[in-house]
């Protein structure tokens, strides 16, 4: 195994009677860095984070946070591990800061003084300090779910879990989210993320894993995901002055170039092929006269990607990064 | 330093976060006070009226009068700790696993035993406050009643340690039923079982089980506790025994109280603890279960083959002195042959019955086998581990029963060899047939578990074992001539075989006509379910073929 990745998963495989909820999955999520999972509903993502959390035993594979393998000896590793579920739910009976003082003395975080200081840093960092005093049942969804980011945050966690972190959260909780968690990655922590939120996951994430059916379908730079997903092709959009429709036949005709529209002085098209073939196309229509005011690349969004792994319009027999 | 080395050790109670927590959430003044108010209010009442009335109404002397309340109170706090207290934790532990937020206590880096005493103590820590509330009106009673400290000391340890056994079947009930009104009920009754049910059994020579509760200590200091005036009727309605003879050895019935709850309350634990360590994982371990079955039958010999020769282990030498002091019988007493063989009848049915409850818990569901199957396959072993919690549970269901069977046999010999039988005979094949009766149950049993994942094996099994015999038992009170249908519908029951054992190895047991068709039905069914056993186990192992082929994909 790598030694300098936060997070080691060998071969890891979770079964549930017949269904395979992640099978095989290898992957290394290196330390300071974001890293969204993204996948359709029942890809195994939730079944693959709570086997990292130590929640749920696999069928089989190895898992190590920091080196630590969390299997002989989860302890020690859910004292660098902090872990944000879906719908992170809280107790009704506790204040926000008993709830969060429970878990700081459960994860060993100091004497009472200690506590009370990183209590505040934690309910500061997520913009909460207001209801420090609040029972948990009168929180709002948002709240909560920044209630159960501070607790998460109350360790400083090596490695962070977070389950749809996002869900229920304003624009400006989410604002503080990304930033409290660039800041963890900025400090060492491995951060790994889902979210149906596929924009929020581009803004925050360095990388990115694709999930379907239980299997990881790629990993690594969303330029890289896209190309082992076979998106290659790409849409071009490009503005011509006049001659639309005449340009658009000439495009036609080159080579990896398909389903060509053109209305009015706009062009779409999918290419497939180098970039300097793209701007072979470029210096063509120029050459031939069309008078181009725009020639814009429009790459696929996580949308996309995600849609085509939904929809089974990727080739998932390729390998992953 | 690393944050887990700063957590708070499990002895550390009170920095126990799961313990704070509940401290917190439960001891709010507003609902402290109504609660310790109303506990005040009724146990003052109590003491007042009865320490008062006692002495001016019912002419008791001072020190008597001080000492009438003790009792009253010392149940109250009884309900208080174990009802209450109990049911606090069943459903306290249920909702927290509905909620969701157990996981967060899971993924904490405290040690299991640290979450199970947190949970343990702070889930009814209202209750032992409403409980200790009552304390300063006991103690008054206890000094100014002159009690010694021999009769409320072993009390109040075995008190003690009967909440905790209480309070850990709470949890055990807490952590297994998934809906909260479910754990409360199924805590609340075996909780009510223990006193009720339990305790009658010990009457019927499985003494052991009196000692899972309060009761032999209790009733052992209680000539201590009441006033002088109800010293001797007590004394000779009660069974003083401040010892107990285990095997011949003798310990002070306190400690021995003790010993044995101890042993259920660390099998709780260590269910806890699996619990805690992997959520899925059986209750028990194989040998963990196999090591429990060994160690009740152990205490259920220990405890009653000392009592033959005395004849204390005979229900109705029991029954007899109670209402001695009546006259309503004649002082000579002797045991009958029905009432042994009825007690050798109820062993093997309480030994059929632990043999179902540990072959349940250990016996893995097909989603497991597959998982271990895939996991020994690609650890590149030759197959699951026996005692792990994929592999089958066959072996270990047939060695329960071949030691129950060991252990009914050396029950049944020590009984009818004994001197009040001077002229019974028992036959040589004896063992064997408890073997079979024992064999066929298990294997039967585990096999439909085994093979058919779900409740609805469990249900088919208990009411193929229950319907029979209560429609058998409708069916042959009702009239003579349908007694021997009767008899026929009672004996296909497994639960039934033991007695049905009993009345084919002993006849003369059986003297009514009706009741010579006994070892007929006995071995007829008998062959019936050693059948449907090897049928079952044929069948298991064609789906072990299958899911062995599942596991390669």
């Amino acid at each position: 195994m790598s030694s300098s990745a936060a997070i080691e998963i060998r071969d890891l495989r979770v079964d549930y009677g017949n269904f395979v909820a992640v099978s095989d999955v290898t992957l290394d999520v290196p330390a300071g860095e974001i890293i969204g999972l993204v996948g359709p509903n029942g890809a195994g993502k939730t079944s693959t984070f709570r086997v990292l959390a130590t929640l749920q035993e696999p069928t089989y594979g190895e898992v190590r946070l920091a080196g630590i393998d969390i299997f002989e000896r989860p302890q020690e590793a859910r004292s660098i591990l902090g872990y944000m579920p879906d719908l992170a739910p809280v107790p009704s009976d506790l204040k926000a800061w008993e709830f969060l003082d429970q878990y700081a003395a459960a994860h060993g975080v100091g004497d009472a003084s200690r506590r009370r200081a990183r209590i505040e840093e934690c309910l500061a960092e997520v913009s909460l300090e207001e209801k420090r005093e609040a029972f948990c049942r009168t929180l709002s969804r948002g709240q909560t779910q920044r209630l159960v980011l501070a607790k998460t945050l109350l360790h400083s966690p090596k490695v962070m879990i977070l389950d749809e972190p996002a869900s229920g959260m304003d624009p400006l909780s989410r604002r503080s989210l990304r930033l409290a968690l660039r800041r963890l990655a900025d400090q060492g922590a491995a951060i790994f993320v889902s979210s149906h939120i596929l924009s929020e996951l581009a803004e925050m994430c360095s990388s990115l894993c694709v999930m379907n059916r239980g299997r990881l379908l790629a990993s690594g730079s969303v330029e890289e995901v896209r190309r082992i997903l076979g998106r290659a092709e790409r849409t071009l959009v490009i503005s011509v002055l006049e001659r639309a429709n005449e340009a658009a036949a000439w495009l036609q005709a080159q080579a990896g170039v398909s389903r060509v529209e053109a209305l009015a002085s706009r062009i779409t098209l999918q290419y497939e092929g180098s970039h300097d073939g793209q701007a072979a196309l470029l210096a063509g229509l120029v050459a031939g006269g069309f008078r181009v005011t725009a020639f814009e690349e429009k790459k696929s969004t996580f949308e996309d990607i995600l849609i085509d792994v939904a929809e089974g319009n990727v080739n998932e027999s390729k390998p992953s990064a | 330093m690393n944050p887990s080395e700063s957590v708070p050790p499990p002895w550390k109670i009170w920095e126990n976060p799961i313990f704070r927590r509940y401290c917190r959430s439960r001891l709010r003044p507003k609902h402290l006070f109504l609660w310790l108010g109303i506990t005040l209010i009724v146990g003052g009442f109590m003491f007042f009226l009865l320490r008062t009335g006692g002495n001016v109404r019912g002419g008791l002397s001072m020190a008597d009068a001080e000492r009438a309340a003790v009792i009253p109170l010392l149940i109250l706090q009884a309900l208080i700790l174990f009802g209450l207290g109990t049911g606090q934790v069943a459903t306290g532990m249920t909702a927290e696993a509905d909620e969701g937020t157990l996981d967060y206590q899971r993924l904490t880096p405290l040690s299991p035993l640290t979450k199970v005493l947190g949970y343990l103590f702070g889930l009814p820590v209202r209750e032992w406050l409403m409980t200790l509330s009552l304390l300063p009106f006991v103690m008054w009673g206890i000094v100014r009643g002159d009690i010694p400290l021999k009769a409320w000391g072993p009390l109040f340890i075995v008190f003690f340690s009967s909440a905790v056994l209480y309070h850990l079947t709470g949890m055990v009930a807490g952590t297994v039923v998934k809906n909260r009104r479910w754990a409360f009920l199924v805590s609340i009754g075996v909780v009510f079982s223990l006193y009720t049910v339990v305790p009658q059994v010990s009457r019927f020579g499985l003494v052991c089980f009196k000692y899972l509760t309060i009761q032999p200590v209790f009733f052992d200091a209680m000539p201590l506790l009441v006033p002088a005036a109800a010293k001797g009727a007590l004394k000779a309605s009660q069974a003083f025994e401040p010892e107990v003879l285990f095997f011949g050895i003798r310990f002070p019935e306190a400690l021995f109280t003790i010993c044995t709850q101890a042993a259920l309350i660390l099998t709780f634990v260590t269910m806890l603890l699996r619990r805690w360590r992997n959520a899925e994982s059986h209750l028990l371990g194989k040998f963990w279960a196999l090591g429990l079955f060994a160690w009740v039958h152990l205490l259920l010999l220990g405890n009653a083959l000392p009592m033959i020769e005395t004849g204390q282990l005979f229900p109705t030498r029991e029954f007899r002195r109670r209402v001695r002091d009546s006259v309503l019988v004649a002082p000579e007493w002797k045991p009958t042959l029905a009432e042994a063989l009825g007690m050798v009848g109820l062993f093997g049915l309480v030994t059929l019955l632990l043999l179902a409850i540990l072959t349940t818990i250990i016996t893995a569901s097909e989603d497991g086998q597959v998982r271990g199957l895939r996991r020994a396959r690609k650890l590149k072993l030759p197959r699951v581990p026996l005692a792990a919690d994929a592999a089958s549970s066959v072996w270990f269901a047939a060695a329960m029963a071949v030691l129950g069977a060991a252990s009914w046999w050396i029950f049944t010999r020590a009984l009818l060899t004994s001197s009040w039988f001077p002229e019974q005979t028992i036959p040589t094949y004896t063992p064997l047939t408890f073997g079979l009766v024992l064999l066929t149950a298990a294997i039967g049993y585990q096999a439909l578990l085994e093979g058919w994942n779900g409740k609805w094996p469990f249900i088919g099994a208990m009411l193929a074992s229950i319907l029979p015999v209560l429609v058998g038992v409708i069916l042959g009170t009702g009239s003579d001539a349908m007694l021997k249908p009767a008899i026929w519908l009672a004996g296909v029951s497994p639960a039934a075989a033991p007695f049905f054992a009993i009345g084919t190895l002993f006849p003369d047991f059986m003297r009514q006509r009706e009741f010579s068709v006994v070892p007929q039905v006995f071995w007829t069914w008998q062959a019936v379910l050693a059948v449907v056993a090897v049928f079952l186990s044929v069948k298991l192992a064609a789906r072990h073929r299958q899911r062995r082929a599942a596991a390669q994909l």
